[in-house]
């Protein structure tokens, strides 16, 4: 097993990769009551459309299919995972990304059962055509959830006027009609394909023993037979450079109108480092445009351009990158040409040396504070595994960033890829 | 282990580890729910945090904080049944943790000092500027908190249910007492806040005793002795139940019920109710979840929580408007299998287990620490964590079936689609 000591955060990674091509990382925090256990896979809601394992052709499956299988997993052949969890003293849970599905256990004793069980749940599917009937009415009420919620609207509105083919653009539960159209035969394929050893991750944190655990895991492991694994062939999407929706308007019974204007980066970078760099200067030229101590945002603040729900952000997947800025404010016209004048002049911005050092100050405080939470390290670890980043070196990313880098990125700022997206009033 | 330490003016509680990067400091203050202050007092805690003599803006304060390594310093508040309680919430990075050693824990007392001590006003008000800024972000927020339609059906569930008494008051008060709110009136609030409201500091991280001084040094407020009252059972007030159904543009349908218990959180039978609770609604084996979601497909959520400190019991689920009565009519029937004592000795286990576990993790979360830590303060109760776990590992399968014969249905709240 090899194992990493992190200087700047003082702990001890232990990591290796199994004969059948499982990664495996376990981080042991000392003096922690609590043990939390993420099993991830590089399949998300984009993944429709691949060739099936063993197969020779592409196919396209149901949107929001990898969610769908998440909610069947718990199914095992005596019962529900669940409840095997908490028979043990644990709680368990799982969500889907875009690009990722994982399974979770949280517990304060049983630790190595756990593990097991957290193995033993996600390597085997049990289904029948009624569970899979049963689960939709449940599907269909968690998409209702977020229909009434015009935060979440006005969010993956801004995401999906971006694209023409792109399967980000579609919800990640997929809808009430592509879930009704999901069958048993469909998801034992997708498992099949996206469910093998080496397209998984396994990291464990908390009150553990790495080398008594990775035994408990081999052991498990060993025990188990998988097909030979082969590299998994998604579509390479053909996505066109221009945004797909200049702007929408979407009237809903709200309190305040909401906007957001999104800006889609076509350039994909490939090297992990790169794609780390881009995304924290990013991270750190908003902060220092948005936050609280900076005067822009308190001139905004104070013409009552903004107000406090303003917020701007970058996020990266595996071939896919947008900015979204924006907020809540009846008067969207006037936040809209507050942001496209920020475009417009955010290569004329200039930022000073002391600010910008003020603010990394604050990003590796923030970054070393979230080291106190077993869930906040391990869901950050499996977030940026699969886009090939180890979490434990941000840090030290942080502390090498530049004013030049910062400056470099705010060529990403075009109004030719940016669309609006607004959720009005109905009164 | 928990030590105290009598201060001017306030408790100071030491929970002292060595697991955690940073330092939380958490100060309290306490005084009674009343309609009349609620709104002050929640713009107070919006003041608290926006600057101070020395960085007297958002901006100069934010400035400070970002230098800190990104000290956090926020504020909110709750309520503990008759009690309203301000909280202030400091957390900065243990020095340790820096590349050269910076004194950071002596500037995160002092800080708090000035909040209170130190502020951003002339002697009868606050800022004018930070005043009219803050009352306005408040009340755009508390606009906007109306968005969340789960939150806002549970907060009318909480109104019409305890309509004149302490439940139905908001926490954080309503929006038309919060805009006709001036400078100088809460600046004199303020003041008597800080003379009149009980106060705890909690400090969690790697600190020895050491740190008292500092705090002897850096932090006093007038001595005060006042006691507010916290924990009741809320008690009928109606003759039948009260069904409020209102229509909104809503695709899902969210249905929240209220019951009286008659037990609270200092009661004999708190500890049967924690369990009776897991049991019936309050963690994903329990019989609502497996019964409404599992085998019905009606919802996606559903859950039962206890109130301990207003002593009542609420059930939320979103679910389709024309389900509404198979819902109600099926949660009806888990209560009477309940009171029936339809349950078995692993449904028992169970529950208790997922309470330890949940008991347990409170200790790697400095906040949920305190949290746990000061409800045995504000009430008086002489419980470590062990005996608390003690009293439930005793809940006997009788103390169950006996904590709920006097569960009554008092509201229910429904908010639907305008079509259905």
């Amino acid at each position: 097993m090899e194992k990493i000591y992190y200087q700047t955060l003082k702990e001890t990674l232990f990591h290796e990769k199994l004969e059948n091509g499982l990664e495996v990382y376990l981080l042991p925090k000392i003096g922690f009551e609590k043990t939390y256990g993420l099993f991830s896979t590089r399949f998300g809601s984009i993944d429709t459309t691949f060739v099936p394992l063993g197969q020779k052709e592409m196919i396209k499956v149901e949107d929001g299919i990898a969610h769908f299988l998440e909610h069947k997993m718990f199914d095992m052949e005596n019962g529900d995972a669940a409840d095997e969890f908490a028979k043990l003293g644990a709680s368990s849970n799982a969500f889907t990304s875009s690009s990722r599905t994982a399974y979770l256990f949280s517990t304060t004793t049983n630790e190595n059962d756990c593990v097991e069980l957290l193995l033993d749940f996600v390597q085997s599917l049990n289904i029948t055509d009624e569970s899979v009937e049963k689960e939709k009415g449940i599907i269909c009420q968690e998409i209702k959830m977020y229909d009434d919620d015009p935060d979440w609207r006005v969010y993956f509105g801004a995401i999906a006027n971006l694209y023409h083919k792109h399967p980000v653009k579609i919800d990640i539960a997929g809808t009430c009609e592509t879930v009704n159209n999901t069958y048993k035969d469909m998801l034992e394929l997708c498992y099949q394909t996206f469910y093998h050893p080496h397209n998984m991750m396994l990291f464990v944190v908390g009150n553990i023993n790495p080398e008594e655990l990775i035994g408990v895991i081999k052991e498990n492991q060993n025990k188990k037979h998988f097909l030979s694994e082969n590299v998994i062939q998604r579509l390479k999407i053909e996505e066109p450079t221009s945004v797909a929706v200049k702007e929408q308007i979407n009237t809903m019974q709200v309190e305040m109108n909401k906007l957001i204007v999104s800006i889609k980066i076509n350039e994909i970078l490939d090297d992990p480092q790169d794609k780390i760099k881009r995304e924290l200067a990013l991270n750190l030229l908003f902060d220092l445009c948005f936050s609280k101590s900076s005067s822009l945002y308190n001139e905004w603040l104070e013409k009552g351009y903004i107000n406090e729900t303003f917020s701007a952000s970058f996020t990266q997947e595996r071939d896919y990158a947008f900015i979204l800025m924006g907020g809540d404010q009846d008067d969207y016209e006037l936040l809209q040409k507050t942001i496209f004048n920020f475009i417009d002049h955010v290569q004329d911005l200039e930022i000073a040396e002391d600010d910008f050092e003020r603010i990394k100050r604050k990003t590796i405080g923030n970054f070393i504070n979230s080291y106190n939470s077993p869930e906040s390290i391990a869901n950050t670890f499996s977030r940026y595994y699969f886009e090939g980043i180890c979490s434990f070196d941000l840090v030290d990313y942080v502390s090498k960033m530049t004013l030049a880098d910062i400056n470099e990125v705010k060529r990403y700022f075009s109004k030719e890829y940016a669309s609006s997206y607004i959720v009005k009033k109905d009164k | 282990m928990e030590k105290v330490y009598k201060m001017p003016g306030y408790d100071l509680h030491l929970l002292p580890t060595n697991k955690f990067k940073n330092i939380t400091i958490s100060l309290k203050l306490q005084n009674t729910l009343d309609e009349k202050t609620v709104a002050k007092r929640t713009l107070l805690s919006f003041m608290l945090t926006t600057g101070t003599e020395k960085y007297p803006s958002t901006q100069e304060l934010s400035k400070y904080l970002e230098s800190m390594y990104g000290m956090k310093l926020g504020a909110n508040v709750v309520t503990k049944g008759k009690s309203h309680i301000i909280n202030i919430n400091s957390i900065c990075i243990n020095q340790e943790y820096l590349p050269y050693k910076e004194d950071l824990i002596q500037q995160q007392i002092q800080l708090l000092n000035d909040i209170f001590f130190k502020p951003n006003a002339s002697k009868m008000a606050f800022d004018q500027t930070m005043f009219e800024r803050k009352k306005k972000e408040l009340v755009e927020r508390l606009i906007n908190n109306q968005d969340d339609k789960f939150y806002y059906s549970l907060e009318k569930m909480f109104e019409y249910m305890g309509k004149g008494t302490c439940l139905g008051i908001s926490s954080h008060g309503n929006i038309e007492d919060i805009k006709k709110i001036e400078n100088e009136e809460l600046f004199s609030y303020f003041k008597e806040c800080i003379k009149n409201d009980q106060k705890h500091i909690y400090v969690v991280g790697n600190v020895d005793e050491s740190i008292v001084h500092v705090f002897e040094n850096c932090l006093s407020f007038e001595k005060n002795n006042s006691i507010f009252e916290s924990v009741y059972s809320f008690e009928k007030n109606r003759k039948d139940l009260l069904e409020i159904i209102e229509k909104q543009d809503v695709t899902q349908a969210k249905l929240n019920m209220g019951y009286r218990i008659s037990v609270n959180y200092t009661h004999q039978n708190h500890y049967a109710f924690v369990v009776f609770n897991a049991i019936f609604g309050g963690m994903s084996q329990s019989k609502l979840f497996k019964v409404v979601r599992e085998k019905n497909s009606l919802c996606y959520y559903i859950s039962s929580s206890y109130d301990a400190f207003n002593g009542v019991m609420v059930i939320t689920a979103g679910i389709e408007g024309k389900d509404y009565h198979q819902t109600v009519q099926l949660i009806k029937e888990q209560l009477k299998e309940m009171q029936d004592g339809c349950f078995d000795q692993d449904d028992i286990d169970t529950a208790k287990l997922m309470i330890k576990n949940s008991m347990k993790k409170t200790n790697d979360e400095p906040l949920s620490q305190v949290a746990v830590q000061y409800n045995r303060d504000i009430t008086g109760k002489k419980e470590t964590n062990e005996q608390y776990l003690e009293k439930i590992e005793n809940v006997t399968y009788q103390d169950i079936v006996d904590v709920c014969q006097n569960i009554e249905l008092d509201t229910i709240f429904l908010l639907k689609g305008r079509n259905e």
